[in-house]
């Protein structure tokens, strides 16, 4: 399974409400997404900089939180989806 | 030129923005009346403070930050800035989301924000380290232009902060 990641900010209330979809996906597919803090950490600030240029194409032109990433594919899902979209999205990768 | 909505205007990049200002840089102004200061591409016609005509001279921008810096100390505090952005929506279609909880803790950000990088940023997006394109992130965003609001009935901006008024 591909390494994914979640780029999500601690004071967005969008990112609050995925976090509990994250964790249902997790344990119920056992697939594990890495999450990187991005307001209170730089060093994944610029992580997430890193992608800008697979990231914003999916995220308004922007660097939008929640997104999440399989850097390994560079497939970006952006924003608070429902739980049904980010598993389809997080199997496929 | 006809006045714009400010749905009207889409970004520095977008295709209905007013060709008449795409490519050109703004500049600071000068009211040589009453000092108030304008950063655009042209001045005011009427300055909006003492309604003077024509009253306004480029200035550079060192000029016109050691105007804004000396200026009467302000601060803003969370409440003082929920203050000034109710009063921006009360005259717009929008308003501040009602739900307090989520307002408090965006503005927890936005202020953190402000703290660290000096302006406040959007919590829920990253500085692309590009001066420009970062001054499009400052709250309240242009957020009418966006696909998370333009178009949609019960739309809002991206964080949640403003909601379409229903």
């Amino acid at each position: 399974m591909a390494k994914l990641l979640m780029f999500h900010g601690q004071e967005c209330p969008h990112c609050h409400r995925m976090m509990p979809q994250v964790e249902k996906l997790e344990t119920e597919t056992g697939i594990r997404i890495e999450k990187r803090e991005v307001w209170h950490d730089e060093a994944n600030q610029d992580l997430m900089r890193g992608y800008k240029d697979i990231l914003k194409p999916k995220c308004g032109g922007q660097l939008r939180v929640p997104a999440f990433l399989n850097p390994e594919t560079q497939d970006a899902l952006c924003g608070e989806v429902e739980y049904e979209k980010l598993k389809d999205w997080a199997l496929k990768q | 030129m006809k006045p714009l909505g400010r749905g009207d205007i889409i970004d520095l990049h977008g295709s209905s923005f007013p060709s008449i200002i795409v490519g050109m840089k703004k500049r600071y102004w000068r009211c040589f009346v009453c000092n108030d200061v304008h950063y655009g591409i042209a001045p005011p016609e009427l300055c909006p403070t003492c309604k003077v005509l024509s009253a306004y001279v480029e200035i550079s921008a060192a000029e016109a930050r050691q105007i804004l810096g000396c200026g009467a100390a302000t601060a803003m505090t969370p409440d003082g800035f929920r203050a000034a952005i109710e009063s921006f929506a009360a005259a717009n279609e929008f308003r501040v989301n009602p739900d307090g909880g989520r307002v408090d803790l965006l503005l927890k950000g936005i202020f953190e924000n402000e703290r660290k990088y000096g302006l406040k940023f959007c919590p829920c997006r990253v500085r692309t380290k590009d001066w420009d394109e970062d001054l499009r992130i400052i709250c309240p965003c242009n957020f009418t232009i966006h696909e998370t609001y333009k178009g949609i009935k019960d739309g809002e901006c991206w964080c949640g902060l403003f909601v379409r008024r229903t």
